[in-house]
């Protein structure tokens, strides 16, 4: 099945587990002016992730994400992409998610949870991941 | 669609690539600290989480300046923790550990809580309301020209480079809320323009605890704690930084004059 693996700001990474759901497929980050302009990205952070992706196997693309993505992902079945908390990422995998099959997938956790920690104050999750967080995890 | 040049003859072309793709921000400084995983595994190398647990605290202490990575995905929490591990154990690591696990904390909320980036979670614990702040950042803080050799020193410093120490971040946050009595929204956005790490959670989050919007009561400092933990590295003397001088006591009951004590 070809498929397309959009990268986006929270997963620049040739390691991330993403790559083997779809070890064939192209890779694409959108350079989309308007949503960087939503994040506060400044011209420093700009020119930090575009360093990142020239060491990446991807192909940047310039112009709005969703539009710009439905129009690469036309003859393919899926795009695969990297989970994130984004809201604003989030609205446009919905939108994707309309017209093709989409895999968001998440990254290695830095702990397991055996019940949802209470996020009202750090030591209250802490005590919780402090039992998962010395442990070595051999994956990437 | 054409896909954008990715490769280039040195930096400075790819910085005026980049510039060419990003209309109104062609005046803005780039930072020295370079993108990719290369920079990124070099930075990994160099850590020493160890010291880090020492002496993190103060602005010349063994910081491992990873965070623009983490945040973007190009080194994962997971294989930073593996790294340090193989570097020491137990209590000798814990603080750095335990910094991956505020980053995971503040990513959980994130992911629960989105509504909580930008609006206050809880009320001002300062004697204040919410309207008793203004919603613009001054001029002077965002040109760097305030009345604080040492905030100016930051704000120069995060300008320029896009990284602030955590505690120089600490102390710049709270001298934009508390002594300027600005929102805290006003300062969370003018750190995410420059920090190459800028998190909407990390840095949110972080701005409401400093703020009191999430935490018991407001993080504020006095100038022996400037002087104590910045003092080399930044302009901390008595005539330039008059604002913070005096016991905790005497600061707070400039600060927060509506409340008794904290």
């Amino acid at each position: 099945m070809r498929q397309l693996i959009w990268l986006h700001e929270d997963c620049l990474r040739a390691s991330h587990n993403l790559f083997d759901h779809a070890p064939e497929a192209q890779a694409v980050f959108i350079w989309d002016d308007k949503h960087m302009n939503t994040m506060h990205f400044g011209l420093k952070r700009r020119v930090f992730i575009y360093e990142s992706l020239c060491q990446l196997p991807v192909e940047i693309y310039a112009g709005d994400t969703a539009t710009s993505l439905a129009q690469l992902a036309q003859e393919v079945q899926g795009i695969v992409t990297g989970k994130t908390p984004n809201p604003a990422l989030r609205e446009i995998m919905a939108t994707l998610r309309e017209k093709k099959k989409l895999s968001v997938i998440a990254d290695v956790p830095f702990v397991q949870m055996d019940s949802p920690p209470d996020l009202r104050r750090f030591f209250k999750y802490w005590n919780k991941a402090k039992k998962h967080a010395f442990s070595y995890d051999g994956r990437p | 669609m054409d896909a954008l040049e990715k490769s280039f003859p040195d930096r400075a072309a790819l910085i005026a690539h980049v510039k060419s793709l990003s209309p109104g921000y062609d005046d803005e400084l780039v930072s020295d600290m370079e993108g990719g995983r290369a920079a990124a595994e070099a930075a990994l190398a160099q850590i020493d989480p160890i010291a880090y647990g020492r002496n993190r605290n103060y602005l010349d202490g063994a910081v491992t300046r990873l965070s623009p990575y983490i945040r973007h995905g190009i080194l994962s929490l997971n294989e930073v923790r593996n790294h340090a591990l193989q570097m020491g154990e137990g209590k000798a690591i814990e603080k750095f550990i335990q910094e991956l696990g505020w980053r995971d904390f503040w990513q959980r909320i994130y992911a629960q809580k989105p509504d909580w980036i930008w609006a206050d979670i809880e009320d001002y614990k300062t004697g204040f309301a919410a309207d008793d702040y203004a919603d613009a950042l001054a001029d002077d803080i965002a040109h760097g020209e305030t009345d604080s050799a040492a905030m100016n020193h930051f704000i120069t410093e995060l300008k320029t480079t896009g990284y602030l120490h955590n505690h120089a971040r600490m102390y710049l946050a709270a001298y934009i809320v508390h002594w300027r009595r600005i929102k805290w929204q006003s300062g969370a956005a003018f750190f995410l323009n420059h920090l190459l790490d800028g998190d909407p959670a990390s840095n949110n989050l972080s701005f409401q605890w400093v703020a009191s919007t999430f935490a018991n009561k407001p993080y504020f400092f006095n100038l022996d704690n400037l002087q104590k933990f910045a003092g080399m590295q930044a302009p901390c003397d008595y005539h330039s930084n008059k604002c913070f001088a005096g016991t905790y006591d005497d600061v707070a009951m400039r600060l927060f004059p509506n409340i008794e004590a904290l």
